[in-house]
Parts: structure tokens; sequence; C-alpha cells
């Protein structure tokens, strides 16, 4: 108790500093408010009342259990008091599994606090049963196996054997006759309906749901139909057993029957104020990113309504935003056309052109295709500063290659007369793709001018060259690397209207 | 051009705003004298799903423009109008074609109008001219991309991936020709460039893009049912 007690103090001076009011058990003596005393999620066995009681309390959670195990033995009142605790305490709201978790709990110090199994099958990583096999060989296999959920019949069926055998002995020891075809069905109804009040307890909280594992709803179905018949064959013949078992279970279904509309109202009455608190949610949000973001550009776009170019590069600006809001776009984060869009909105805020930017495909960014990146980018640039718009970037993610093209409708440019301190075209573009193993070519239109790049990439679901990861022996050689590639693919079509620009 | 055709149009968006700089925009460009030029009507306008049918039946215009989001309906916006005048012809004895207009860029918005009947679909930053154009070619019975439709159009048939029909009446595949008409739209290409860029006519290259679209509108394609069935449409 001692050692516990002192864990408790450790664990719950770490616990403060990332939780509010709900905090672990503290010793008594300190000047804290108690926490709120509310059924726990994590760390539960039952329905999370011992858990509850031993955090607001600021006892170990296995003395509540205890407790409540050694008084249910004289006319079962722990049962009776936790039954009622169960009835009356609320669920803790919705919380973090890391915060939640109950760090009394711990089999050891260091042991992970945010189990997976605990914040999902809802059950102690820890009792006695645990720590007593801690020792043992097969210790791990035991720990999955209670981890996985049976865990709760384990605590369950020992409680309620010990409090059988005791009420046993006490009604026993009192002179009184035991009655055990009396008191076996009655203990099995009452874990039968344990089980079942569980997890339909599970199912109550609005919004986070957890599944309701059927398997515990049939053993608590099976256990309490087996007390009913028991309680109800005894002193008869065993061949009446049928009879009595076909009458209990046309009763339940009965009951089943008739309250089957009413469940279902509740049922979906309950959904419905699901999706409009979920619909509430959202609202909010949105309201709050159009406040922070919509309005005050709005506001800047008034208070500067005289400078057309800077409206102009607002709006955009937060079109684009917007956009990326409504269409989710952080959800491609590290991909080609996020980087893609990133660097097309720089250059359309620095110079309130607009650019249209079309992606076909995609794949994640490497070194080489921010390279091409970067070049699609100072072509872009170019084109804005110098030509007129339109303004388009084509981008196509191929099974080979990625292409670009950036087109504008500007006058064009000569490369041989562009003076050669100007690094723009030849050394951001050219020489940039050539170093990643592609190629560029610029070419000249009737009406503006086209840059085209191309850079020779492999299959996504290629093995990565040896670069990163050593190839497994017998694999065929990889085509040869971006990076490595000579450039073979240089512009090598003839075309009058094409100014081969590669060398 | 002695006697110019006049193609009729009605403005559908939930926008008076818009309505009202589209309209303006386009009476000032019809008015100036161009080349192949056509002389405009703006036969009405509305702003929701119920008064846009009302008006389309009324007036049996040659072209709609039809914002993709609009107020009333089954809550599918301009899909509904495209339904619910399904059959509706123009003055001409000829459907009325649809150009789906819409600041929207998502593609299950554009998939939705098209695969509803639309003839094109150009986004709200269109210049005026282009957008003159557009309901030209419309009205003919052509068909309008956008780039971006187009780069959707490359997606969703795998055509980026290297897939291509082996004949040209495969619906679910795009040809090889009309992968590249759409990878030239993408690139911001005009039909008469795309036509000098690939050594054919414009005709032809309308010919491919409307062919594209017939695809675009039958093609039973994963990529393209399932913005369908997102919405409902199926």
């Amino acid at each position: 108790m001692v050692a516990l007690a002192r864990r408790v103090g450790q664990d719950g001076t770490v616990q403060t500093a990332y939780e509010n009011g709900t905090g672990p058990a503290r010793p008594a003596w300190r000047a804290t408010p108690r926490p709120p005393l509310v059924r726990q999620r994590q760390g539960k066995v039952i329905a999370g009342v011992a858990a509850g009681l031993a955090e607001h309390l600021g006892v170990p959670v296995v003395a509540v259990r205890v407790v409540l195990v050694l008084t249910s033995i004289p006319f079962g009142a722990g049962l009776v008091v936790y039954v009622f605790l169960w009835a009356t305490m609320r669920e803790v709201g919705d919380v973090d599994p890391a915060v939640a978790s109950i760090p009394t709990l711990s089999p050891a110090p260091g042991a992970p606090l945010a189990d997976p199994a605990t914040a999902g099958g809802g059950t102690t990583p820890t009792t006695g049963s645990t720590v007593r096999t801690q020792h043992h060989v097969d210790l791990a296999a035991m720990r999955t196996w209670l981890r996985s959920g049976n865990q709760a019949v384990v605590i369950t069926l020992l409680g309620v054997a010990a409090l059988a055998v005791a009420g046993a002995l006490w009604l026993g020891g009192a002179g009184l006759d035991v009655h055990a075809e009396l008191i076996l069905p009655v203990v099995a109804i009452v874990i039968g309906a344990i089980f079942f009040w569980s997890q339909l307890d599970d199912t109550d909280a609005i919004g986070a749901r957890r599944p309701v594992r059927w398997i515990w709803l049939v053993v608590g179905l099976g256990l309490t139909i087996l007390g009913l018949v028991g309680l109800l064959v005894r002193g008869t013949k065993l061949t009446e057993l049928w009879q009595v078992a076909g009458a209990v279970l046309a009763a339940l279904v009965g009951v089943a029957v008739l309250s089957a509309p009413w469940i279902l109202r509740l049922w979906s009455n309950l959904r419905l104020e699901q999706a409009a608190r979920i619909r509430a949610t959202e609202r909010a949000d949105i309201a709050a990113h159009l406040h922070d973001s919509v309005l005050k550009t709005l506001a800047l776009i008034q208070r500067q309504s005289g400078d057309a170019a800077t409206v102009a590069r607002l709006a955009r600006a937060q079109e684009r935003q917007l956009r990326s809001y409504l269409y989710d776009e952080d959800a491609r984060a590290g991909t080609l056309g996020a980087a893609l869009t990133a660097a097309m909105g720089e250059v359309e805020d620095l110079h309130g052109v607009p650019v249209q930017l079309v992606v076909t495909g995609d794949r994640p960014m490497d070194e080489h295709l921010d390279a091409l990146v970067k070049a699609v980018r100072e072509a872009t640039w170019n084109a804005v500063r110098h030509a007129s718009p339109p303004v388009s970037a084509y981008v196509e993610v191929g099974p080979d290659a990625v292409e670009a093209f950036v087109r504008d409708h500007g006058a064009g440019f000569d490369l041989d007369t562009v003076p050669d301190d100007r690094a723009g075209v030849r050394e951001s573009i050219i020489g940039r793709m050539e170093r990643h193993g592609g190629s560029a070519r610029i070419r000249r239109r009737a009406d503006g001018t086209e840059v085209e790049l191309r850079l020779p990439v492999r299959q996504p679901h290629e093995p990565e060259a040896a670069a990163t990861t050593p190839a497994p022996p017998g694999a065929p050689a990889a085509p040869a690397a971006p990076g490595t590639t000579p450039s073979t693919t240089t512009g090598s079509t003839p075309d009058p209207e094409t100014q081969e620009q590669a060398s | 051009m002695t006697d110019p055709r006049t193609i009729r149009i009605v403005i559908v968006d939930d926008h008076h705003m818009f309505r009202t700089g589209v309209r303006a925009e386009l009476t000032t460009l019809a008015a100036t004298p161009r080349a192949g030029a056509f002389t405009l009507e703006i036969a009405g306008e509305a702003g929701a799903v119920e008064s846009a049918v009302k008006v389309i039946t009324e007036q049996r215009p040659d072209v709609v423009l039809l914002d993709v989001h609009l107020p009333g309906g089954d809550g599918h916006g301009g899909a509904d109008v495209i339904r619910a005048c399904a059959g509706v012809q123009s003055g001409a004895d000829v459907p009325v074609r649809f150009l789906a207009l819409s600041v929207s860029d998502a593609a299950e918005d554009v998939i939705a109008v098209i695969r509803a009947g639309a003839r094109g679909y150009v986004t709200k930053t269109i210049s005026a001219e282009e957008l003159l154009t557009a309901i030209g070619r419309v009205a003919d019975g052509d068909a309008v991309f956008s780039p971006r439709l187009a780069g959707f159009v490359l997606d969703a048939f795998g055509a980026t991936a290297g897939e291509v029909a082996e004949i040209d009446e495969e619906l679910d595949r795009l040809s090889a020709r009309e992968r590249e008409v759409m990878r030239l739209i993408a690139r911001g290409y005009q039909y008469k460039e795309v036509a000098k860029e690939l050594f054919i006519s414009v005709k032809t290259v309308e010919t491919h893009v409307s062919s594209v679209l017939r695809k675009l509108q039958l093609s039973s394609r994963h990529e393209l049912t399932a913005w369908a069935m997102g919405r409902r449409l199926l």
C-alpha cells in the first residue's frame, strides 16, 4: 500500500501538468480541489464507477474495488452502492486518451500510460492478477489475452465467485440453509445483466461511441436466460426443463417485440440529435474561419479600395486560401500538386497576375521534383513579369516522366538575345532541369512563349534507388535514377517553330 | 455577315450582382463588330432552380448560362435545372444547350453538371470574349472545356497513366488523338491553336472535344461514377 501511494504521488505530479480538474488521485492532505465525481471511461472494468470514485477520493482504485467487493458480502451492500452510483454518476466527457489514462493503474513505472487496448477496450491494464503473473513465463501472452477485453470477464467472475462463496459461508455460519439452487441462478442473472448493461452503457455517450461488442451482449443474454431458467426450474423435474426454457425465451422475445418500436424511436432521436450537434459544430468552425480570413481581407480591401492592384492581389490570395480550406488541400501536403499550388500562389502574390494551374496525377515530392517545381516557378515568374496574361501552367504526372508546360501570351523572347548575365532562363530553368536529368525547351509561338519541362521519373511502386535502401538481392537493376540519367531526352524533335535551347 | 444570326440566352445565377455584370459585359461586347459575330439577346434571368426552369420553358433560349450552385430543387443546383428542362427545345427546334459557369473548380461539381447534360464548363474568371466564343460554340452543339476540366478528364480516364483506347468508340478510355487534344486544352490552348499544333482543322478539334464530352457523360468508369454516386445522381 505504501508503494502504491507513493507511485500515485509521483504520477499525480506529472499529471497536473496537463490536466485541469479531473486530474488523478492526489494525496488528501494537499490543499487542492477534488476532481469531480464522474465515471471514468479509461481504465474501467465494468462501468468506471470504482475508477471514478478512486479518482474523486484520491485513493488507489484497487482499494476501492477491494472495499466494494468486501462490503458486498453482508447483504450485497457494496453491490447496491455500486449500482446506485452507476445509475447516478455522470460519465466523464470527451477525454483525450493520453490525458485520461489513469496513472494509478499503471502496472509499473515506465509502462505506457495510454495503452491502445485500454483506449479501445475499456479495461484496465493492471489488476492484482497481472501483478501476480508478472514473473510467469507466458507473461506476454497472458497480458495480450487480458488486454483483449477478457479481463472484464475474469475480474467479474472472480469477484462474483468470491461473493458467492462468502455469502454461502456467511449464510451457513448464521445457521441458515444454503440454497445453492437459488443463489447460483441469481448470481448468473446478475453477471449477465452486468455484461448487458455495460455494453449498452457504452453506446450511450453521444458523439464518442464505441462499437458494441456483440459477444458480450450475447454472453450477458445467455447468462441471464440460464439464470432465469435455473430459477424457474428449481424443484421441478428435469424433463420440464425445455418447457421452462421455451417459456422464458418466449417471454423475453415478447418483451423485445413490445419494446422494439420505443427503443428504435429513442435510437433515431439520438441519431438526429448527434447529426444536429455535428452540424452545429461544423457551422461554428466555418464561421470562425470566415471571420478570421474573409472578413479581415474584406476590411483590408475596403481600406485600400483606391489601389486596384492591391485589391486584386488581396482578393486572389483570399480566394486561394478559401479554396484550399473548402477543398481540403491540406490533405495532399507533401505532394507535387501541393508544392506547385504553393509556388504558383507565391508568384501570384508577388505580381498580382493570376496563373491558371492544372495538375493531372500526383506523386510525393523528392529532390528532383523540387527542382522541377523551382523551374516551373521561374518560368511562371518570367511569364508574369515580361509577358501578358493569361498565364497557364499545366503539369502532367505520367508513368515515366513528369511534364510541365508554362504558357503566356507575351511577345516572347529569343534566348540568344538575352544577355549572358541574365541567369534566369539559362541557369534557373534549363541548367536546373539538366542537372536533375531532365530537359527544357522554350518555344516561341505566334502569340506567346511556352516553356516545356520534362523530368523522367520512376513508378512510385518501384523499389527506391540504392540511395535510400539497399537493393534486394536478385532484384533487376533499377532503371537509372533520375539524378544519374544522362539527358538523352533533351529536346530532339525537329520542329520549324522550335528553338532548341538544350545545349 | 450581312444577316448575323441571333443567339438567345438565359442567365441563371443566384447572385444578382454576377448576373448584372455578365449581362453588361456581354451586351457591350456583342454590340461591337467582330469576325464571325452573332447578335446576342438576353431573354431572361433566374436565381433559383424553380424560377430557372420556368424561365427556360417559357423563353426557349438557345443557350443557358448555368451556375453550378443554385438554391432550390433537390439540392443539386444546376444539375437539377438541366434534368428538369430535358426535352425543352429552343426556337430553332434543337434542344436547349447548357453552359455551366462556376467559381468552383471542384471536380464533383463539374462532373455533376456535365453528366446531367451540360455541353461545357467554364470558370467565372473567364474573359468576356472567351465567354462569348464559348456561347457561340455551345449554341452550335459543340463542347466547351476549360483547361481544368480537360485536366480532370485526363485524370479520370487514366490518360496520364498511359491508358489509351484501342478503338475510338470505347467509352471508358480516350483515344490517342482525344488525349492529345485534351492535353493541349489543359495547357491553355484555344481550339484554333490546338488545330494548328496538331495540323488538323478546328472542326476536327471540335469533333474530338464533343466525343470526349460524350464519353464523359456516358462512361461508366469508376472515377466518374463515384462522383455521381456521391451526389446521388444515379
